[in-house]
């Protein structure tokens, strides 16, 4: 049975100042984060790019949330998240984009934060501030605040 | 006219599923929203609207339409959130 428990993010997985020459690159990054903080084995890069490829990531908002397939799940060892911030976009298949979301899940709580990030990109102003916040602190209260309907 | 379903995708309403059903709403032609016992109707042609209801497998959703195209419409709609989408990923 799939768990509900809410992937973590924390400070040191917020990264503001990142460059990317591509979008696989970018990927890449993502990865090597979710590495540094523990989250993921090794392995899960390779299902993060094969994700990536299936299906762009790209979620509007120069927003993008790299993550593994379902089958990777094994590959997660903390449900966490690392957000990247890349102030001079990355192309993403036409896109451009500047904040990597990147997501190691094992259970359905990915869905609460999707659902959490979905409606910060629905509201213009809170995207912007996304986008624009180069405060760990506060990207993780931003993305942290959305348990009330 | 309304149409309740339960979603059935076995990991909730995420990015992939969430894109195909949007994509699909978009060719119906009427417009359909969608909302849940917590969350106000979305349009069911953005899937970053889908995304933001936060459904979880087995959450019901109710799909609303208006029109002469409204009864096939809602059929088709919710016809395929009641589809295990995720099988066809695997």
């Amino acid at each position: 049975m799939t768990t509900n428990v809410r992937p973590v993010l924390e400070p040191c997985g917020v990264r503001v100042h990142e460059t990317a020459p591509s979008r696989e690159a970018a990927v890449h990054r993502c990865a090597d984060v979710l590495e540094e903080i523990g989250a993921v084995h090794p392995s899960y890069r390779d299902a993060m790019l094969d994700r990536e490829w299936a299906m762009s990531t790209y979620v509007g908002e120069g927003v993008a949330i790299p993550h593994g397939l379902d089958m990777s799940r094994a590959l997660v060892r903390r449900d966490s998240l690392a957000v990247l911030r890349f102030p001079e976009g990355v192309d993403w298949d036409g896109e451009t984009v500047h904040v990597c979301v990147a997501i190691a899940a094992r259970g359905d709580g990915h869905v609460a934060l999707l659902s959490a990030l979905a409606r910060i990109l629905l509201d213009p102003g809170r995207a912007r501030a996304l986008r624009e916040s180069a405060d760990p602190e506060e990207i993780v209260a931003m993305l942290h605040l959305d348990d009330e309907p | 006219m309304i149409r309740t379903v339960l979603l059935a995708g076995r990991a909730g309403l995420h990015l992939r599923v969430a894109a195909r059903i949007a994509e699909a709403a978009a060719r119906l032609p009427t417009p359909i929203t969608v909302r849940t016992q917590d969350r106000a109707a979305v349009p069911a042609d953005s899937t970053l609207a889908l995304v933001s209801l936060g459904a979880l497998c087995g959450s019901e959703l109710i799909l609303e339409a208006y029109g002469p195209f409204a009864p096939g419409a809602l059929n088709e709609l919710a016809d395929l959130f009641a589809t295990d989408l995720d099988a066809a990923d695997a």
